[in-house]
């Protein structure tokens, strides 16, 4: 599902972000990408996502090369994708039901599926209450829950999720957790979730990849992580 | 799927209120001045044209050349005469009786009738020329043909008049090119402030897979939307201000050279085409932004 092999990122003002990834995806896993500040965590996710193109290999998601694709063939792209972000990027100025249609239209579904589809991932996060509340009006656990719905309204084969509880406090993240892994087997989305909060990453476990400096220094496929310089 | 950019642009338009409205306010004071320009461009070559034709060079003939024969010989010399467009042919009598017309009290005209028997005036030929700038060169060539007594035309002060609405002509089509481009690059900033104030927007909807062209065209129908905005006080200051002067001047200024279109449907072409230079230019100027913005985005 997703497949880096000999991935090299170099950026034009000279930084290396990260040296020689492999990493191997199966459909349905759930992996953790932890690492500390500036280890190349979001260059890889940017990586993933189309943002960015490696220097060196290739990395390719649900089959397709990113790295080769033209800028005009990218959003087509991310339809295959979901993303949620640590400061959830949802439109302030529309509701929550607002905010999941519009991912949907403009993928172009036709209108009465749209509205089916987004009342539907609204119960899957718990929010069916929600739908006519602006973000603001919404804790942060509830706007992320609304960034999850939408990342997985139109059915991704992937969900990455960048630092998704970063935000959010011990509780609320717990609850955001239990969510991930319901649609992870619920619906058998992929799951990348990049974060640094070891103490979910020990709570919850399962497969981890450790980066520093731009390297790969541990794939534990039981999960969990202990400092391995302490 | 068309209604969804025209949804979204209106929707954009209330939503960033402040931004549309200092737009439009640029796009306002633009084409208000465009319109002034407009119609005093419009009026200036009307009326140059319509002293241009008025302005007919008089050839009076020579009392020893009063002969049928001699009177062709001088009207073929004129034919010759490059630029002259056509020649009239008026006698003494013509003369006469167009000189009596001229006194509107009938006691004068019966005072006067009697020295048509002993008429003091000359037969005539009067030519138009192609262009108003050609009168005083025909004049000149006038003057040398043999057998013509007198040449007159308006004079020098007409010629100065004409050429000198022609230059503010000229300076007013210029002046109203440089407006337009300058409403342009307003809205383009404009707009450009709009999307950088809408990056997220932009940015979340990138992240969802929306293709550029999807992206773009709210926002251009919102720049089209500010721009028609825009001419909206320029359209209704037009029409009532026409409407106003033409009213308060029975539609003569000065003399009857200088008459004012009839306002319909001459106004209605003028609210036309600052209706469609505003939505124009709110096109052009928000599609140059969103492709400058869109176009290195992975």
């Amino acid at each position: 599902m997703i497949e880096c092999s000999h991935v090299y990122k170099k950026y034009k003002n000279g930084t290396n972000a990260l040296y020689d990834i492999n990493v191997s995806v199966e459909q349905g896993e759930f992996i953790y990408i932890i690492g500390p500040t500036g280890s190349g965590k979001s260059t890889l996710i940017r990586l993933l996502d189309g943002e960015e193109i490696p220097t060196k290999g290739t990395v390719k998601v649900v089959g397709i090369d990113v790295g080769s694709l033209r800028a005009s063939q990218i959003p087509i792209y991310r339809r295959n994708i979901g993303v949620v972000f640590q400061d959830y990027k949802l439109l302030p100025t529309k509701t929550v039901f607002e905010n999941i249609t519009y991912a949907l239209e403009v993928i172009k579904m036709k209108k009465p599926q749209v509205r089916a589809r987004a009342k539907e991932v609204m119960g899957v996060v718990g929010l069916s209450e929600k739908g006519n509340a602006f973000p603001h009006e919404l804790s942060g656990g509830q706007q992320q829950r609304v960034a999850i719905a939408r990342a997985i309204a139109n059915r991704p084969k992937v969900l990455i999720a960048d630092e998704p509880t970063g935000n959010l406090d011990p509780g609320k993240s717990d609850e955001i957790m239990d969510l991930l892994e319901r649609i992870n087997r619920k619906f058998g989305t992929t799951i990348l979730m990049v974060t640094h909060d070891l103490t979910l990453v020990n709570k919850h476990r399962k497969r981890t990849v450790v980066l520093e400096h731009g390297h790969i220094v541990a794939d534990l496929a039981e999960g969990g992580y202990v400092r391995h310089d302490q | 799927m068309i209604s969804r950019p025209i949804k979204e642009g209106f929707r954009g338009v209330g939503r960033h209120w402040g931004m549309t409205f200092s737009s439009a306010i640029a796009v306002t004071i633009t084409l208000t001045i465009i319109s002034i320009f407009l119609i005093f461009s419009w009026h200036l070559h009307t009326f140059t044209k319509s002293v241009e034709y008025a302005m007919k060079i008089a050839v009076l003939i020579d009392g020893s050349h009063e002969s049928a024969a001699a009177e062709n010989l001088i009207k073929s010399e004129i034919g010759k005469i490059e630029g002259v467009k056509s020649i009239e042919y008026s006698s003494k009598e013509d003369e006469f009786a167009y000189y009596l017309e001229q006194y509107s009290d009938q006691s004068i005209k019966d005072a006067m009738a009697p020295f048509g028997g002993d008429n003091p005036m000359r037969d005539a030929f009067y030519v138009e020329v192609e262009d108003g700038a050609l009168i005083q060169n025909v004049a000149s060539q006038l003057r040398e043909i043999n057998g013509v007594a007198e040449v007159d035309y308006g004079g020098q002060t007409t010629i100065d008049v004409v050429s000198a609405m022609e230059t503010i002509r000229r300076f007013g089509a210029i002046f109203v090119a440089a407006l337009s481009v300058l409403a342009i690059f307003l809205i383009q900033n404009t707009i450009k402030l709009t999307i950088g104030a809408r990056q997220d927007e932009i940015t979340i909807m990138r992240n969802v897979g929306a293709t550029n062209g999807f992206i773009r065209a709210p926002f251009v129908f919102e720049g089209m939307i500010i721009g028609f905005l825009g001419s909206i006080i320029p359209i209704a200051l037009t029409i009532y201000g026409y409407f106003t002067l033409f009213a308060h001047t029975q539609g003569v200024i000065f003399s009857s050279l200088f008459h004012l279109e009839q306002p319909i449907p001459f106004i209605l072409y003028i609210a036309g085409i600052l209706a469609v230079t505003g939505i124009l230019v709110g096109f052009i100027g928000s599609w140059l932004s969103v492709t400058k913005y869109l176009r290195w985005k992975r």
